[in-house]
């Protein structure tokens, strides 16, 4: 038997999850600033890269959502 | 997974000086970071979809085809990240960071010529021969060429020592999450391993090889910030290069090769000729051509053409791991506000080793969701590495060792039922070995020396009989014999006498990673000299039953290409010219 559901389907799924955690993390510590901040931490890295991730998961999940036949 | 080139051959290597390091030290040291909420939801959603991948591939998994070698199903860009993935372990990210922190660029020799040339070249001239004869194993092609003694000589060496680095990976990896979180010893042991346990036994290769797909793509996310965030900190590539000659006062630490003219010339105490024959040569191509954990992974593509494809395609993505491993390293010479100490001077006190680049700068750059991710990326390439072990182990155990020589006329049912509880019984036995190295350290050193008796003298007589028709099963039986034996013996006679070294590494001036180079190269020779020698005068098989098993006894099928850019050799061309193009910029 094979798998319907396809890897990248997973993948896709496993960036979006990732990414919209990280991402809105980021944004609530714009307003929420922390008090031992990371170093750069003034570029927001929570919020660049969990927004690149949940686009490249949504991507993803889109294009490898597993076929109704 | 630290089961790697390092875990092979490199006796002191990075990968067992991080293990030693945190050994040493987590009773001591104070955790260097705490995770939040955040980050615990970032790894708790992680192991939930692992786990649901195994859970949701159960049912593709029924048949031995299906169970062991995942149906032979996957596309080469599957079987090529698998393939690396496998091999890339958190620890090995660890060690090999904290190693370019002490030696400089020159760590990337393990990357780049210690890895892409081999893989380039099992998927141009080895894979299709391991992928026609249709063997479900690097044993069982032994068996092919050489006969049953030396399959199974080869099967057992290789699932004791599969189990056995397993267990040490596991408390190796239980180690630096006590020493970076606190994390407590046990939890961490029984977590993973139950885990790895679950998705392995429940969805076979397949399932193993679909989690390493996800873990690689999750290392990078988890890692690649570093690298991002301290080159903007440091001011750039040129900048780096300048503050490091300006705190270490010497410009070979970011030069690859223009140090290697002389054992004195450069921080690991090396000569070209080690790297290029030693490592890039006998070291290199016997770890990834001979060594069924990352074999395994190429022999479930779905075509021979997928089969050449995934090595290409592996050796690519190789290539860039240099990124997230060698340029932290890197960094941390210019950016810690503090240095870094070998293992030895950190053991009892507040000090960082070199092995702990990777977390600290993980914790000096990302805060709380982030953090979560990296931590996962380094869990992600620990269960990675175990899965590719206890998968390994059990097919090897039950096609080599058991269907081989105990039950030969079982049904497949039997053999895929065998599969799943010889996966839990390696689960198993790793955690004993992980407890096991808790109260007796040393014997990790010595496992790992067993390991590498073995690597180099199998990779000669393979290539011999690959490649060559008159090898015999004498000449590989006594070939795989001598070259074991010069390996224990050049081993012993250094360990006895560390003068030695000038004579096994051919200089006064070489250091101990000299001596592993040119031991492997000493073996591979000795090897080949012997196989060949007793070969001739022997009597070799008959042309007929070497059919797709050696070079030029018959063509090899068409893969018909459909178009100029679908041909490997292509690919490889292109992976090749970047490879060359790197060494020459980085020179």
């Amino acid at each position: 038997m094979r798998a319907e559901l396809s890897i990248w389907f997973f993948a896709g799924v496993q960036f979006l999850a990732f990414g919209l955690i990280i991402f809105v993390t980021g944004v609530w510590e714009l307003s929420h600033p922390l008090v031992n901040p990371p170093v750069l931490n003034r570029l927001h890295p929570a919020v660049w890269w969990g927004a690149f991730m949940t686009l490249a998961g949504l991507a993803y999940t889109i294009k490898f959502w597993p076929k109704r036949s | 997974m630290l089961l790697t080139l390092a875990r092979h051959l490199i006796p002191h290597s990075a990968a067992l000086g991080l293990l030693q390091t945190a050994a040493a030290s987590a009773g001591q040291k104070t955790q260097l970071a705490s995770l939040t909420g955040v980050d615990i939801l970032v790894i708790a959603v992680y192991f939930a979809i692992v786990i649901y991948i195994g859970f949701y591939l159960r049912g593709a998994a029924n048949t031995s085809e299906e169970f062991f070698m995942a149906g032979r199903e996957m596309t080469a860009w599957i079987a090529g990240l698998s393939f690396v993935s496998a091999n890339l372990g958190s620890l090995e990210l660890m060690g090999w960071a904290g190693s370019a922190y002490q030696y400089g660029i020159l760590a990337a020799h393990w990357y780049w010529i210690g890895a892409i040339p081999a893989m380039l070249f099992l998927g141009i001239v080895m894979m299709p021969f391991y992928y026609i004869s249709r063997v479900n194993s690097v044993p069982g092609y032994l068996s092919l060429r050489y006969g049953e003694g030396a399959r199974f000589v080869s099967a057992i060496s290789f699932a004791f020592m599969t189990v056995l680095m397993s267990g040490i990976n596991m408390y190796s990896m239980a180690l630096v999450m006590k020493v970076v979180l606190g994390w407590n010893l046990n939890f961490s042991i029984w977590v993973s391993s139950i885990t790895v346990a679950i998705y392995v036994a429940l969805g076979g290769l397949r399932s193993a090889i679909f989690n390493e797909v996800l873990q690689f793509l999750l290392i990078w996310l988890g890692a690649l910030l570093v690298p991002i965030l301290g080159l903007i900190e440091v001011g750039g590539w040129t900048n780096l290069k300048a503050d490091i000659l300006k705190r270490l006062g010497s410009s070979e630490y970011v030069h690859m090769w223009s140090g290697l003219g002389h054992f004195t010339t450069n921080p690991m105490g090396v000569h070209w000729t080690g790297i290029v024959f030693g490592l890039g040569f006998v070291i290199s191509f016997g770890y990834w051509t001979t060594d069924f954990l990352v074999v395994q992974r190429v022999l479930s593509a779905d075509s021979i053409r997928s089969a050449r494809m995934a090595p290409i395609l592996g050796a690519a993505f190789k290539m860039a791991v240099p990124f997230i491993v060698i340029l932290p390293g890197l960094l941390a010479i210019s950016v810690l506000p503090f240095k870094l100490f070998p293992e030895s001077q950190t053991v009892g006190t507040a000090l960082h080793s070199y092995n702990e680049v990777l977390p600290l700068l993980l914790v000096r750059y990302l805060g709380p969701g982030l953090l979560g991710l990296g931590v996962t990326a380094l869990i992600a390439g620990f269960m990675s590495g175990m899965a590719g072990n206890v998968s390994a182990f059990s097919t090897v155990w039950t096609y080599d060792l058991y269907g081989a020589f105990i039950n030969k006329k079982a049904t497949d049912q039997h053999y895929v039922a065998m599969g799943r509880w010889s996966t839990l019984v390696g689960v198993l036995i790793s955690v004993g070995t992980a407890y096991l190295v808790q109260h007796a350290a040393s014997i990790m050193d010595y496992v790992q020396q067993l390991f590498s008796f073995f690597i180099a003298p199998l990779f000669g007589v393979v290539i011999l009989g690959m490649l060559w028709r008159r090898p015999t099963k004498a000449g590989g039986f006594w070939g795989l014999l001598c070259g074991t034996i010069t390996a224990i013996s050049l081993w012993l006679w250094v360990k006895e006498d560390p003068h030695a070294l000038r004579y096994v590494a051919l200089s006064p001036d070489a250091k101990d990673m000299a001596e592993n180079l040119y031991r492997a190269l000493w073996t591979w020779i000795v090897t080949v000299v012997v196989t060949v020698i007793v070969s001739l005068f022997t009597k070799a098989k008959p042309v007929k039953e070497l059919e797709g098993l050696v070079y030029g006894v018959v063509p090899l099928p068409d893969e018909h290409d459909d178009h100029w850019y679908q041909k490997p050799i292509l690919w490889a061309c292109i992976v090749g010219a970047g490879f060359v193009v790197l060494n020459i910029i980085f020179w």
